[in-house]
């Protein structure tokens, strides 16, 4: 364990400086001119303030955003191997989106679709796992997986039976990526990640009791239904924004709510702050791994993160299984 | 005071606790016996409100409960659960901080050692909870319910537990029990009772309500309650009645008849 405070401070230097890091490496911008306080040439600038900013803070949104939202989903459901991708929430999210993007809806109206879906997903899961016990992971898991499935074939079928260039290409949905980051993306998550953090920042006496199960949690004295509906549409907020317009990363939030508490412990209060940080350096790194590992080429991004995240759940659900037996 | 008005509760077509009254009284031990299926802890989730009464109402410190929130019955009745949650990575003190997340600020600190030291847990603080054993757990789960009504500045206040000491050997569930009768005296906190064993009710409860297929079959003090020819009746089984010589003591024991052949 380590000092909390120094440790959101690390992570925060860490994030800062990866942030610039990828800001700034790579070909095409001749950063001596900066240096020497002259203007950067115009493409360069369109390149810097058009492409790569929008494309940075996109990633590092969608790290927090994803991170918050795994936290207030493990915390809901109970089940630290909650991941909101395994649970289908991603799929739904990803569905809608797509489905209203081939309607021709505009980027507002497709994160509202996308809010849509992982909020229906999400309920779908609740109702299915209403009669089982709540610390049944392997039955949560098992209806994840089977509406994952379920949800990416149609999503499948949708893109395949649309004519070419009406949607964006599979891969970006089903593996995610930001490469096509636009400013308009950036400016919506940028809105939706003060709402989402504050607002499952202000629940986390609530995430915290939660874990204790619900009724427990009522004998506690909070208003478990209406809180744990606001817990349940603020992370479907956060999955429906980061699909709609950089496709399903996955893993992201497994290994940024994992990570944090492996550091800091269980306490949602300190999860909440420092499991965004570490969500924001793995997208931002990975998004630099994916864009230099095959360059001039570009991996997608949920590539990377679930190549970090499947072995890392694999792992976790071992050790889960071994302490079961032991 | 505590009150169950003709409570009954319905699920899905099924009567599962039959219009039942009650009163619990501060400072005292009130115990709730039955056989499995009786309905014992579907009436505890009564009087906590956790599931809204069917029928009847339940009155707490005046005011029925069906109409106060959650925070308003959290600082009058704590409750023990009968599967004390144990959620991964947690520490004992977290736990117990749970308890007064809701409390008024400054109140906290002082009812979680007041807690702890009422229900001699403080040699399980620093542990976690994926640790403990059974019987040390539900210990823990009682100090969460104590801190939660030490935090709380109200007269009315009642702790309910749900075979609170199941896990517990019969010199410790013996110990708590008597501990937990000093803590209704001297708090002048109400205490009321799920358990199992008769014997443990006859030594500590002040009152017995006894509970059939949902059907309170009867409610007083406890040495008039438990007599043997009811408990009979209601467990379906003979028992037979040991008094100690000095006539201090009374216990149930099964005395089935010898078999036939």
């Amino acid at each position: 364990m380590f000092r909390p405070s120094a440790l959101y401070l690390f992570l925060s230097l860490a994030l800062l400086l990866s942030s610039l890091f990828s800001l700034l490496q790579g070909s095409g911008i001749d950063f001596a001119l900066l240096y020497h306080g002259q203007p950067l040439p115009a493409l360069e600038q369109h390149l810097l303030l058009q492409l790569r900013l929008p494309r940075l803070l996109l990633a590092l949104c969608t790290g927090m955003l994803l991170g918050s939202a795994g936290v207030a989903i493990q915390a809901r459901f109970r089940n630290p191997l909650a991941e909101p991708g395994l649970l289908g929430i991603y799929s739904g999210a990803a569905l809608a989106a797509a489905l209203a993007l081939s309607l021709g809806a505009g980027m507002l109206t497709v994160s509202l679709a996308g809010f849509a879906g992982s909020l229906l997903a999400l309920l779908a899961i609740r109702l299915l796992l209403a009669r089982s016990h709540p610390a049944d992971g392997s039955r949560l898991i098992l209806c994840g997986v089977a509406i994952t499935t379920l949800l990416g074939s149609l999503l499948t079928l949708l893109i395949t039976t649309l004519p070419d260039g009406s949607l964006r290409s599979i891969t970006f949905w089903l593996m995610g990526s930001f490469a096509n980051a636009e400013w308009t993306h950036a400016q919506l998550q940028l809105l939706a990640l003060p709402l989402v953090w504050c607002g499952l920042f202000r629940q986390w006496r609530l995430l915290n009791a939660l874990q204790l199960g619900e009724m427990t949690a009522f004998h506690l004295g909070f208003e478990v239904h209406r809180g744990a509906w606001l817990v349940v549409v603020l992370a479907s907020l956060a999955a429906g924004v980061v699909v709609s317009s950089c496709g399903m990363i996955g893993f992201v939030g497994l290994l940024a709510p994992h990570l944090a508490r492996l550091l800091l412990g269980s306490d949602a209060r300190r999860l909440l702050l420092a499991a965004p940080l570490l969500g924001g350096w793995l997208t931002v790194s990975a998004d630099w791994l994916a864009r230099s590992l095959l360059a001039p080429a570009e991996l997608p991004v949920g590539v990377i993160t679930s190549l970090l995240g499947a072995p890392f759940f694999l792992w976790l659900l071992l050790r889960k299984q071994e302490s079961s037996h032991a | 005071m505590l009150e169950l008005r003709q409570v009954s509760l319905l699920r899905q077509g099924k009567t599962l606790v039959q219009p039942v009254s009650l009163q619990a009284d501060l400072g005292q031990l009130c115990a709730i016996l039955g056989p499995n299926g009786a309905g014992k802890s579907s009436l505890l989730q009564l009087m906590s409100g956790y599931q809204p009464a069917s029928s009847g109402s339940v009155i707490l410190d005046g005011q029925d409960i069906a109409t106060q929130t959650p925070a308003w019955l959290a600082c009058r009745r704590a409750v023990v659960e009968q599967h004390p949650a144990c959620p991964e990575g947690w520490c004992v003190s977290e736990l117990l901080a749970t308890a007064v997340y809701l409390a008024a600020p400054g109140q906290g600190a002082a009812a979680i050692r007041q807690a702890v030291a009422l229900s001699h847990c403080s040699d399980l603080i620093a542990r976690r909870l994926e640790t403990l054993s059974g019987g040390e757990l539900q210990r823990v789960h009682l100090a969460r319910a104590l801190c939660q009504l030490l935090a709380s500045t109200q007269t009315a206040r009642y702790l309910l537990l749900d075979e609170a000491t199941s896990a517990l050997d019969f010199a410790m569930a013996d110990a708590m029990m008597t501990q937990l009768r000093r803590i209704a005296r001297e708090l002048n906190i109400g205490v009321v009772a799920v358990m199992h064993d008769l014997n443990l009710a006859l030594r500590h409860a002040d009152q017995v309500l006894l509970l059939r297929d949902g059907c309170g079959m009867a409610f007083g003090k406890t040495a008039d309650i438990m007599q043997k020819q009811r408990l009979e009746a209601i467990y379906g089984i003979r028992l037979a009645e040991l008094i100690s010589p000095d006539a201090s003591i009374r216990a149930f024991v099964p005395h089935p008849p010898p078999e036939q052949g």
